[in-house]
């Protein structure tokens, strides 16, 4: 059983056919890419299965659950984690008050009793803090939790972005480009970081437009072209696709 | 209810429908432009009024050229309203200031604006109405049914400002570039346009508007320094049942509260405001973002 | 020495400069001769509490224009449960802030699927139908209002007649909202308003449910704005429905902005004692006074958005963070280190 099914998935803009019929399945534990040109609906299929668009036809699936037009925090709740393209943060909060505040999903204690700060709750939530430390330890933002999210580089953001979305302990994890405009070290890094975080039993799915990144970081590739699935493999057979190279023609990427 | 009533009862919902389609053409092209909720517009509304009357009945000069110096005039302050106030709060402002912060604050200002120049206008004319000799003063009376050629040019002249502004907006590239602004203001800054150039045009433009509104049904009404607060109430209930951003929403949703105002006040009196404001609620159920507005933040 | 020396660290500072203040609230009005004084003070503890309800909605990331309207349902409802069915005010108080929960409930859920301007317009517009509601319907008192509202029965010992008793009244109102305010804010519900604020689309992405934590705001602003309605009516002992009107929501905004925006309790507080008394003491011609306000409005927003709160504890110049780092030259005698 597929961890996330993607059947049949329809997605129109007014005149634009952003997505035609697509389907592909994630499995538990890989690391799936989904590449393509610009304007071949892989942004749209982020949104639609985050639960920000709707699909006008077809059908997704997470753990055999239908998730088809879910309200975004119900789908987050189910064990789907994202991030944006451009780093969404809560630019006026510091490093730690942002992943602090990722944590919501875990509180299991009521909110009456949060709010009368009872011992229970307030135990949940020393527990919580540590639990936002340990991930700061882990995406290397240690150092810098007392700073404004707004203050930090822009590798930094990213890295604070994945650790929000770590904080809900999500079963999958949508990256939306995690790389793209690194240099080849700190790709290598953040390469790395993903890696550990499928050790940590999430299952990554990946927009990017780095192929030696994506090549090398993938079990699996799923390649759209103007909103069509042209093929998926694995990141050899990709590299060889006659279409795949068509579709990437005069880009000299691969 | 006889014909002649009823005629009477819709000249009168269509005038003030129409004042109420500009009035909240300005509040949109503002909103859209600047994201300025601007509670100061009745107040603009107001001096367009006493402007007018300056021109017209003062100076004696034509109904129309009054009337489009009105607008020019209007324009001029609002253009000098967002320099010295919007434009500095604007630089306030950074990429990650919330939205609900840079309305809350600029909302604030119009506000304050509006006590100083509701409240400078009461001391400076005092309560006195003043009264504007129509130039159209005739009654059209025919099959028995008497209808004020004043409010048909009312409607007339509002009709032809609709049609001037939808080929602004539409035919000429200053109304295209106004659009792509109100969608996306830092796209327009990276292709090289300086849009702060733009979003003061378009405060003086709905500014103008404003002044236009007023100086329009000034001969009908009289005026006073009262009549910007109790137009303003009605105009943003336009904009919201119409939907923010939505022209022909705009205009519908004022045509519609100017048939229910008319007819609401000659059947039921007093209570039809509130009635009016219910159904605005109810239309809110159905539909969240107005009748034709997308619900957008 | 031990105790003291906890006194004065971390909570325990905190607590005790709280004890202090309420101590200095309660003695306060023993040395006002003046009942004008305590009915001005009476106000600022009205004020300060709805100008908390405008920071709550805030606090989400809502903009409410509608924050004299539930005062108002709080004052009628009260009234009407008093005057007409006969009830002590201690037992229609429960019944009006139930009541004011559901309309809260009802209309919130309506209002707050719009964010941003249209939530901004649609409050102001419920203000006023409830302005309008009150003064065209005859069993509301019409535009006359009503008057001879009973003042509370006593309980106990304790009277209610004086201005002194009221003032404890409207203070005990005030403390309690800014304690429940607080425990509020410092819980995790309080964080998930200020994801909402800072970022809807992360927010849900976070499982937070923004519509449903926002009417949650919605509906504890407007219990806490018909509380202290129902004490205004009860205090004033007669209400007209101009008294609700447009212009009290704009003021209470103001108490919230000129206080400081980032400051959800202690910026109403000091914005409505600033607002209530310097016009007072400044003695103003009634007729400049919209105009003084609208300047001094101005002049908040343009020069000092952080409001009065804001501005002391990050004075704009003069940051402390330069402060601190050109005493930290000065002590050890280094030159200006280049990459900080």
């Amino acid at each position: 059983m597929p961890l996330l099914l993607v059947k049949n998935v329809t997605k129109v803009f007014g005149a634009l056919i952003a997505l035609r019929d697509v389907s592909f399945e994630v499995n538990r534990l890989e690391i799936l890419g989904l590449i393509g040109p610009n304007g071949a609906g892989k942004s749209t299929l982020f949104n639609l299965i985050s639960g920000f668009h709707r699909p006008d036809k077809g059908k997704i699936l997470f753990k055999d659950t239908e998730i088809t037009g879910l309200r975004v925090d119900r789908i987050a709740g189910m064990g789907i984690g994202r991030i944006f393209q451009e780093p969404t943060l809560f630019m006026q909060e510091t490093v730690f008050e942002n992943v602090f505040s990722g944590l919501h999903r875990h509180y299991r204690e009521p909110a009456w009793k949060a709010f009368l700060h009872t011992r229970a709750a307030n135990r949940e939530e020393a527990v919580s803090r540590e639990k936002a430390a340990e991930i700061l330890e882990f995406m290397d933002l240690a150092a810098m939790r007392d700073e404004l999210a707004a203050n930090l580089p822009h590798g930094h953001q990213r890295s604070l972005a994945i650790a929000i979305a770590l904080a809900c302990e999500p079963e999958l994890l949508l990256l939306d480009e995690p790389v793209t405009g690194m240099n080849p070290s700190e790709t290598a890094v953040m390469s790395d970081k993903i890696r550990q975080i499928r050790e940590r039993g999430i299952t990554v799915l990946i927009v990017e437009h780095d192929m030696r990144a994506v090549m090398s970081l993938c079990d699996r590739i799923v390649v759209l072209n103007l909103g069509e699935k042209l093929v998926e493999g694995t990141p050899d057979r990709i590299k060889s696709d006659q279409r795949v190279i068509e579709a990437y023609l005069g880009k000299q990427v691969i | 209810m006889s014909l002649s009533l009823f005629v009477q009862l819709l000249v009168n919902a269509l005038t003030i429908g129409s004042i109420y389609v500009l009035m909240v053409l300005g509040l949109d092209i503002i909103l859209r432009g600047t994201k300025i909720l601007n509670f100061a517009h009745g107040q603009l509304y107001m001096l367009g009024a006493y402007v007018m009357f300056l021109f017209f009945q003062a100076l004696h000069w034509n109904f129309l050229l009054s009337l489009a110096l009105t607008g020019l005039a209007l324009g001029l302050v609002g253009m000098l309203i967002y320099l010295g106030v919007f434009a500095t709060l604007a630089r306030r402002f950074t990429p990650t200031t919330t939205f609900s912060y840079r309305l809350l604050l600029s909302a604030m200002a119009s506000v304050g604006l509006m006590m100083i120049l509701q409240q400078g206008t009461l001391l400076g004319f005092g309560t006195q109405e003043r009264g504007i000799q129509p130039p159209f003063p005739q009654i059209i009376d025919s099959f028995g049914v008497r209808v004020s050629l004043m409010r048909l040019a009312i409607i007339l002249a509002s009709l032809v400002i609709c049609v001037l502004l939808y080929l602004l907006m539409n035919k000429t590239s200053l109304g295209r570039l106004m659009r792509a602004v109100s969608y996306d203001p830092e796209a327009v800054t990276l292709q090289g346009v300086n849009t702060f150039w733009v979003f003061v045009f378009c405060f003086a433009l709905g500014s103008a508007l404003a002044g236009l509104a007023g100086g329009i049904i000034a001969p009908v009404f009289s005026v006073t320094p009262a009549m910007g607060q109790d137009v303003i109430f009605l105009s943003l209930l336009v904009l919201l049942v119409g939907g923010i951003g939505s022209y022909r929403g705009t205009i519908a949703g004022g045509l519609l509260i100017g048939l229910l105002l008319s007819f609401g006040f000659q059947l039921l009196g007093g209570v039809a405001e509130l009635f009016v404001f219910m159904l605005v609620i109810v239309i809110l159920i159905f539909k969240p973002g107005g009748m034709l507005g997308e619900a957008a933040e | 020495m031990k105790p003291l020396n906890k006194l004065t660290q971390g909570r325990g500072k905190k607590l005790l400069a709280a004890a202090v203040v309420l101590v200095a609230l309660i003695i306060l009005p023993l040395c006002i001769e003046s009942d004008y004084v305590k009915h001005l003070l009476i106000m600022v503890c009205l004020g300060a509490t709805l100008a908390m309800t405008f920071s709550m909605l805030f606090s989400t990331g809502l903009i409410t224009l509608g924050a004299a309207a539930f005062y108002a349902v709080g004052a009628y409802a009260s009234t009407l449960l008093v005057m007409n069915a006969g009830l002590s005010f201690w037992l229609a108080l429960p019944l009006t802030l139930l009541a004011a929960a559901v309309l809260a409930l009802g209309f919130g859920a309506i209002f707050v699927r719009n964010a941003g301007v249209a939530f901004v317009i649609i409050t102001l517009i419920f203000a006023q139908v409830v302005v309008l509601a009150a003064g065209q319907l005859d069993f509301l008192g019409g535009w006359g209002g009503i008057i001879g509202i009973p003042r509370p029965d006593s309980i106990g010992p304790i009277q209610f007649t004086s201005k002194l008793s009221f003032y404890y009244l409207a203070l005990a109102v005030l403390l309690l909202t800014a304690l429940v305010f607080q425990a509020l804010y410092s819980s995790r519900i309080g964080r998930a308003w200020r994801a909402i604020k800072l970022s809807p689309n992360l927010a849900g992405t976070l499982g937070i449910n923004p519509y449903r934590y926002r009417v949650l705001a919605f509906v504890i602003a407007s219990i806490v704005a018909a509380l202290a309605g129902s004490v205004y009516a009860h205090y004033s002992q007669n209400i007209t429905p101009d008294a609700f009107g447009g212009w009290l929501s704009i003021y209470i905004q103001l108490y919230a902005v000129l206080g400081g925006l980032e400051f959800y309790i202690l910026g109403p507080v000091i914005g409505s004692l600033v607002m209530i008394f310097v016009p007072e003491y400044l003695r103003i011609m009634k007729e400049w006074e919209p105009i003084i306000t609208g300047v001094l409005l101005l002049v908040i927003i343009l020069f000092f958005p952080g409001g009065i709160l804001g501005t002391v504890k990050d004075p704009p110049g003069l940051s402390l963070k330069k402060f601190h780092s050109l005493y930290n030259r000065l002590k050890t005698g280094k030159k200006l280190d280049k990459s900080s």
